[in-house]
């Protein structure tokens, strides 16, 4: 081959090459001129001392000396270039041969390969980035799943110490309110007014303290999904009128009107009756409490827009509630801005132990409000499947 | 003084701080951003140990190769006349120290005389730290290999570790 076109193809595929004599001393050196910078004044110098990147394979260039291996190559050799960065090389080292094919040394091709491997090593960057950040991750999800697990060991030992405290709150309740019954009876004897009104004022605490213990047992049977229901086909038109009796009283003393209307030709619905009717009676005290005296509280039974659904809806003309109270309302111990300044005492669960008790059913619960236009409470409860019942309007 | 040469291979998996430790000693700098070695790259430093009474000049040819698994099929072709070898893990990954006794065995069965040392690196980065120095220890000592918690970033224990090895070459 013409010397002017080997020359041309080593500038273009940027190949410096030395040849040596046998003991490895470098006698000639040429090829790519930028190529060539990588390594230094070779000539004369051991191939070793150029390329330290041959140590440890001496007895394998013997072997290419000896005819017993045709080449031995190294790939991906770093060299510092003069600019400071990184070039990749790849060394091949072949026998060379006399004109009578006898070999007399070896010739130390290198090849800039810097394009190609450049491309590789950000390839296999970002792929090492990424195994990095895998690791990170996994050992943040272990870290997660721990403090997961003792947040969940913490919270059963706070539902237990919540079961606990309400049913021992609980059980000495019954008797005190019995006795303070029997006392206002004036079973034991006639009271004065002022012990009427102590008495009074004893039994409509212990009332309360009877709700919240309650609401707490609640609250610590649902979180430990122990409610179970009584799922019959009930008459909810029937059920919703027996809960606006017992309310009567309450409703009284503020002179508030409860209206109650029904769809006609309601079908049964599928619920737990007691637990159906906690609900029903949840809204409407609620509804009560928060309404101005002489206002009107309105019931009614409907089929619901979903399918295979009865709705009930409480409606009241209180204050109404911000959007933003909205997003917490059926939350644990959640009470709104303006209930806590309105001074009408409550622990936050009643909503929450509602909302329950409505999913438990497989129904759902939701409002409309806004602030100054009262506030409409919506709960569903599946229908029985059994024929409809003559509706009550 | 004498003068002698040897290759030492810089060994582990990727992204331990081999290539930083190897700048930490060789030129005593230190780069933050993470780079992926391909391939290897050789640096030449010279030590003075004591041997027998007398200095000896030893030029320690470090070798550091990649630690991708990409390369792990072509690294035993770079682990040719190795007489030694450090051995690098990192404290805040503790697979990295589960995979030296992979890179130790694949160097013995080439270069059987080859001394080993073990470097946990990233001592800097206590607040991450995943390994103990007795899991380390334990480690090593299956190696039958000395061990040093190092920091490349800020140099501790840096030149003793390479020291060390140079001091188990020349013995």
């Amino acid at each position: 081959m013409d010397s002017a076109i080997a020359q041309l193809i080593l500038e273009d595929h940027k190949i410096a090459y030395i040849i040596t004599d046998p003991h490895f001393r470098t006698i000639e050196v040429g090829g790519n001129a930028n190529t060539l910078q990588t390594f230094q004044a070779c000539e004369g110098r051991s191939l070793f001392t150029c390329f330290p990147e041959l140590v440890g394979s001496e007895d394998l260039l013997q072997s290419i000396l000896a005819g017993e291996l045709p080449r031995f190559q190294l790939t991906s050799v770093n060299r510092e270039a003069s600019e400071g960065q990184t070039v990749y090389l790849t060394m091949t080292t072949l026998p060379c041969r006399d004109l009578a094919g006898q070999i007399k040394g070896v010739v130390q091709a290198v090849v800039d390969v810097t394009d190609v491997v450049a491309l590789e090593q950000q390839v296999t960057q970002r792929r090492n980035e990424l195994r990095l950040l895998q690791g990170k991750l996994a050992r943040q999800n272990q870290d997660l799943a721990a403090a997961n697990a003792e947040l969940k060991r913490l919270d059963e030992i706070k539902s237990m110490f919540v079961s606990i405290a309400a049913h021992e709150l609980r059980t000495p309740l019954t008797p005190i309110y019995g006795y303070v019954e029997m006392l206002l009876q004036e079973d034991m004897g006639s009271l004065t007014n002022k012990q009427r009104e102590s008495l009074e004022m004893v039994s409509k605490n212990v009332s309360r303290l009877v709700t919240i213990t309650d609401h707490l047992l609640d609250v610590s049977r649902i979180e430990a999904g122990r409610i179970e229901l009584v799922l019959r086909p009930t008459d909810l038109w029937g059920l919703v009128n027996k809960v606006a009796a017992e309310f009567q009283p309450q409703l009284d003393t503020q002179s508030q009107k409860l209206s109650l209307s029904a769809a006609p030709l309601l079908p049964l619905a599928l619920c737990d009756e007691a637990r159906a009717a906690q609900i029903v009676g949840n809204l409407v005290s609620n509804a009560s409490k928060y309404s101005p005296p002489e206002s009107e509280i309105t019931l009614r039974v409907a089929p619901a827009q979903e399918e295979g659904f009865l709705q009930v809806s409480v409606i009241d003309r209180g204050g109404g509630i911000s959007a933003q109270d909205q997003e917490g309302l059926f939350s644990q111990f959640f009470r709104t801005a303006s209930a806590r300044l309105s001074g009408v005492r409550g622990a936050g669960l009643g909503l929450y132990i509602t909302r329950s008790l409505v999913e438990l059913h497989g129904g759902c619960i939701w409002l409309d409000s806004e602030p100054g236009q009262g506030s409409s409470f919506h709960v569903t409860f599946p229908i029985a499947g059994e024929p409809v019942t003559p509706g009550h309007g | 003084m004498t003068g002698l040469q040897r290759k030492v291979c810089l060994l582990g998996d990727f992204a331990v701080g081999k290539t930083s430790l190897m700048r930490r000693f060789v030129y005593d700098l230190f780069n933050e951003k993470y780079i992926t070695t391909i391939g290897v790259k050789v640096s030449l430093k010279s030590v003075a140990v004591p041997r027998d009474g007398e200095a000896v000049e030893l030029t320690l040819m470090l070798w550091d190769l990649s630690g991708s698994e990409e390369f792990d099929q072509v690294r035993a072709s770079y682990l040719r006349g190795a007489a030694g070898a450090i051995l690098v893990c990192d404290l805040t990954r503790p697979d990295t120290l589960a995979d030296l006794p992979q890179y130790a065995n694949q160097l013995l069965s080439l270069n059987p005389e080859a001394r080993l040392v073990v470097a946990a690196n990233k001592l800097d980065l206590s607040d991450q730290h995943q390994l103990s120095s007795t899991q380390v220890a334990e480690a090593a000592g299956k190696l039958n290999a000395p061990f040093y918690l190092t920091s490349a970033k800020v140099g501790t224990e840096v030149e003793t570790l390479f020291r060390h090895l140079g001091h188990l070459l020349v013995a």
